[in-house]
């Protein structure tokens, strides 16, 4: 014990690793708020720093920019309804209305008090009860991965955006565009047309990119003359009454993000997506409707993901799987410094352990300063007149979307989908479905399809595993719940209506 | 209630001045927007054409490639013409509202041509020169032809600033 604690205390010792976490929260906050600069591409592109130094300082500034990226990526959303990553669609739903009311300085000091609660309660599961939670994602077969990317498809009735038809509609374009390129199980090439930018499929970024960035740009200037709001700047950082008031829901939505980002497969963008939903359903008097500004729906899907970084690290440190993206670059790191992570990581090299923890721990804290500090200048950036910020933000979006594969053809499908976006929205398809689809689409088809090789092609078995396994069981009846909770019925039942 | 009340006035407001609408709570609009029935039938026909496709691909077992692309294209196709239906129930457009001057204004047509001349000119002219000109000719039309030198500074800077981050600091390759 007093071991660890002296590991723990390492980082806080030295300068340059202090001065590393810093620097990479603080990068990571302004590259995760370009849409398309993503947590990962920091992260991948640090690495390539990181090779001669030596492991305490790589770390550190892996650890700084992802706490950052991942946080950065929801004050675009907040401010211009472009989220910088998958991870913060759902906070823009709520966040923008917000911006638009004057309240994004409000919005963001709030989303910043609880990202860096959430980032603890990461930290805490991830010190206390990393073995357990592991062994139990372990437990999680195909078919249980099917049925949470169902539960992920259910959410288009929260995120569509008024008519739930239309929403479903657009989800399932999303889940149809998903399936362009070359089948990952047998190498079948579908909806390619001979084209081989086809086939290595659509990328959803790419996609997000246009259908949240180019539309919303296409739409502010089919509504040129509306004065961009004045921001209310005076109280940012939430009173004490507000944060507790707020407490309940972000333990709850923490702990959920922690748990799917423990899942190899699933990150921040998941656990978001049903930490908003979840919230959607579950408060009784949020502060506004939701949909419409709910402080609510920041805090649900702002601590969701926060959570989800302490969450993936537990698989990474514990059985060498990676739980998301980036946890999957830090493994490689680990293993150019000559560290195989797995189940004897934490035997053989404890120090590396309540390193990352305490690293994550100071990048936390980095983050509830900077945050804080970056809320004035980027509530600013709202109040620029549309005519001067929307051609920026189009190039900024350029850049994002090449910046993903160094392909001008990426550009051409980014501004395709800004089109395809700004026509859906007209006619009242949200857009967000349409990313979920094509998040959730390659999930849902590659487990439903392990899943039912798992059952030697049986529609009775597949059906069978859904009830008679433990973890299916559970998934099934929750999956049950969120459909019946949709029910006006319900509703009425629970005083929600 | 009251507080439901308030928020409705409140919520109301937001939508005249074109900000805010309220989408906690689903009210279908009464009348029908122009194109709403062409729109319906477009994402129909898109299904159609995804199950069309689809045929091709290897099917006979439950978990043949073909399985999903047939289901969201199913999907597709019944949801579309859900909309198709509720769209015709629905009263006809304003006679005043065109299809054109309701999908394409004048500010979205010229920044819609301004975008795929720039898709057009990046990989010849790269990514400054051609940059420059789009945020250049973007500001000086949504401006009205006002603020020229303004809006020849402020691409310039922007521009350095974008370039100076993006392949100088985090070693981005730019188009």
């Amino acid at each position: 014990m007093e071991q660890n604690l002296q590991y723990f205390l390492i980082p806080f010792l030295s300068w340059e690793m202090m001065m590393l976490i810093w620097v990479g929260v603080f990068a990571g906050i302004w590259v995760g708020a370009i849409p398309g600069l993503s947590v990962t591409m920091a992260a991948s592109l640090l690495i390539s720093f990181t090779f001669s130094w030596d492991l305490n300082s790589a770390l550190a500034l892996i650890c700084g920019v992802f706490v950052g990226g991942v946080y950065g990526g929801s004050i675009t959303a907040i401010l211009l309804n472009i989220p910088g990553a998958p991870a913060a669609i759902a906070t823009g739903i709520e966040g923008y209305p917000l911006a638009q009311r004057g309240e994004a300085g409000k919005a963001i000091g709030l989303c910043t008090t609880v990202s860096v609660f959430a980032s603890f309660v990461g930290i805490i599961v991830l010190s206390v009860a990393a073995p357990v939670i592991a062994n139990f994602s372990l437990k999680f077969s195909p078919r249980d991965f099917f049925l949470l990317a169902v539960m992920g498809i259910l959410l288009i009735g929260s995120i569509g955006g008024g008519d739930p038809i239309k929403g479903i509609t657009a989800g399932a374009i999303g889940v149809l565009l998903s399936m362009v390129g070359m089948d990952p199980s047998t190498g079948e090439l579908r909806y390619t047309f001979g084209n081989i930018y086809l086939m290595a499929g659509i990328s959803f970024v790419t996609a997000m990119i246009g259908l949240f960035g180019v539309s919303e740009a296409l739409t502010q200037f089919r509504n040129a003359g509306n004065k961009s709001p004045k921001q209310n700047l005076d109280r940012i950082i939430p009173d004490w009454a507000t944060f507790l008031k707020y407490l309940p829901l972000s333990i709850r939505s923490s702990l959920l993000g922690v748990f799917i980002g423990a899942l190899p497969g699933t990150g921040g963008d998941v656990a978001a997506l049903l930490a908003y939903d979840q919230a959607k359903r579950t408060v009784r008097h949020p502060s506004r409707p939701f949909g419409t500004g709910a402080y609510e729906g920041i805090v649900a899907p702002e601590t969701a993901n926060k959570g989800a970084i302490g969450g993936a690290f537990i698989p990474m440190l514990t059985l060498g799987i990676p739980g998301d993206a980036v946890t999957a670059i830090i493994i490689g790191a680990l293993y150019i410094h000559g560290l195989k992570p797995g189940p004897m990581l934490m035997i053989e090299t404890p120090h590396l352990f309540w390193m990352i923890v305490s690293c994550l721990s100071i990048a936390s804290v980095a983050l509830m300063v900077l945050g804080l500090v970056s809320v004035k200048p980027f509530a600013k950036i709202i109040e620029i007149p549309k005519e001067i910020i929307m051609p920026v933000v189009i190039i900024l979006s350029v850049i994002g979307t090449y910046a993903i594969q160094n392909s001008v053809v990426d550009i051409f499908y980014m501004i395709g989908f800004g089109i395809i976006g700004y026509f859906l929205r007209l006619y009242g398809y949200a857009t967000g479905p349409m990313v979920l689809g094509l998040i959730l689409g390659p999930m849902l088809d590659a487990n439903y399809r392990r899943a039912m090789q798992g059952a030697e092609n049986q529609l009775l078995p597949f059906i069978q595993g859904f009830v008679t396994n433990p973890i299916s069981l559970f998934l099934t009846l929750s999956i049950v719940f969120l459909v019946v909770s949709q029910t006006s019925f319900y509703r009425r039942w629970r005083g929600l209506e | 209630m009251e507080k439901t009340r308030e928020f409705s006035a409140e919520a109301a407001a937001g939508e005249t001045a074109g900000t805010i609408k309220d989408l906690s709570k689903y009210v279908p609009e009464a009348r029908r927007k122009p194109g709403e029935l062409g729109m319906a039938a477009i994402t129909f026909l898109l299904g159609a054409l995804g199950y069309y496709f689809a045929l091709d691909m290897t099917s006979g077992e439950y978990s043949s490639p073909s399985v999903f692309p047939k289901l969201a294209s199913t999907l597709i196709m019944a949801c579309s013409a859900f909309n198709f239906y509720k769209a015709l129930r629905k009263e006809k457009r304003e006679a005043s509202v065109t299809l054109t001057g309701y999908l394409l204004p004048m500010d979205v047509v010229v920044v819609l041509v301004l975008l795929v001349a720039y898709c057009f000119i990046l990989p010849r002219l790269h990514f400054v020169a051609s940059s420059y000109a789009f945020m250049v000719i973007g500001m000086v039309y949504l401006q009205r032809g006002k603020n020229i030198i303004r809006a020849l500074l402020i691409s310039a800077v922007s521009l350095a600033v974008l370039v100076a981050v993006f392949r100088y600091l985090f070693l981005v390759i730019l188009p």
